[in-house]
């Protein structure tokens, strides 16, 4: 298969970036080659006795190679592995260690959407969807992966900076007896506790409650 | 208990899985994958296992690591305390065992047996997430 001599230095840090269980293969190239090296990849699923090859990613020159498609199921775990070619020689299969999307991935924060009444400000939370194969695949909510997932909100005061924190597991929050006339932002996060994985904050919303009539 | 497990099996999981280089055999996930038991058999099955990990694996886990040893006896305590807690469900006939989950169990059983002890007692402590993962799921 044209590999001659594997004494290339090996490809570095191969491992995989998982957002919202979108699951790609990244590394580094090598120590001290320049440009024209190329990679193959290779998959397993932890348990099946044997590794498939990418073939999307045989000779590239980029360091990543998305497998989302074949880390899909995410009751299974896997490994990866990445070996480089430069002028008829190689190197070593550099492997991942074993990857499970469940608690693996990184979650994106929720889609909050704020409206307003008088004295009292409603909040709606929407958890990303799990990555999918097509758009014209069904959705999956995270919030199916993950039952026990909750929200973590905050509530600031802007005039005051005072600051107020709720945890909620239902998607809508109504925050009452605020002031009139005044302006409110929203930030959100999600928390899962088992496995233990929480996103980042969402930006800020804010939005004013209406005047006294 | 499980989310201690959980959070104790996180801080060493990279370590115990990088002592096991058998990819190509699972204890739990392979060839029948927990995920497909049955609802009835569950309780049974998640009782047997935790049976499993106390009489068979935490035993044989010994490293040269000290704090990969004081994780691996506070999983094991925790252990201790969720097997009660299952014994008991047991006991008031909660917890019901039948074939399937008797063919499971065995199936396991000779996964583990396929290898050398220490070897097989690794392996299955390096797939607490693939038990975790199962029982939060079932709830």
């Amino acid at each position: 298969s044209g590999e001659l001599y594997c004494s290339l230095p090996n490809p570095r840090n191969v491992h995989f970036e998982s957002i919202n269980m979108k699951n790609v293969l990244h590394w580094s190239a090598p120590e001290g080659t320049g440009d024209g090296v190329l990679y193959k990849v290779k998959y397993s699923v932890y348990g099946v006795g044997k590794w498939i090859r990418k073939p999307e990613c045989r000779n590239i020159n980029r360091t990543w190679c998305d497998l989302s498609n074949e880390t899909f199921d995410y009751e299974e775990q896997y490994y990866a592995s990445v070996k480089a070619f430069l002028n008829g020689m190689c190197s070593d299969w550099m492997e991942t260690t074993r990857f499970n999307p469940l608690t693996d991935t990184k979650i994106d924060p929720p889609m909050v959407n704020v409206s307003s009444t008088e004295k009292s400000i409603s909040i709606l939370l929407t958890a990303p969807e799990k990555w999918k194969r097509s758009p014209e695949e069904e959705s999956v909510s995270l919030l199916q992966v993950y039952p026990g997932l909750q929200y973590n909100i905050s509530v600031l005061k802007k005039k005051t900076k005072k600051r107020w924190w709720f945890s909620v597991s239902n998607n809508t929050l109504v925050v009452p007896w605020l002031e009139p006339g005044t302006a409110y932002c929203v930030s959100a996060q999600i928390q899962v506790t088992t496995p233990l994985l929480h996103s980042g904050f969402s930006k800020e919303y804010c939005v004013a409650t209406l005047k006294d009539k | 208990s499980v989310t201690e497990i959980r959070s104790g099996f996180t801080a060493i999981k990279a370590n115990i899985q990088a002592r096991d280089p058998i990819r190509t055999l699972s204890i739990l996930s392979h060839p029948h994958s927990l995920h497909k038991v049955k609802l009835l058999d569950r309780c049974c099955i998640t009782h047997q296992l935790f049976n499993f990990y106390v009489d068979k694996v935490f035993k044989h886990c010994k490293t040269e690591d000290s704090f990969v040893n004081r994780k691996i006896s506070s999983i094991a305590n925790s252990f201790l305390i969720v097997k009660r807690k299952l014994g008991q469900c047991q006991e008031q006939n909660k917890c019901l065992c039948g074939q399937e989950s008797a063919e499971k169990y065995k199936q396991i059983l000779a996964n583990y047996e396929g290898l050398n002890v220490t070897s097989a007692a690794i392996k299955s402590l390096g797939e607490l997430d693939i038990l975790l993962d199962w029982v939060e799921k079932s709830g």
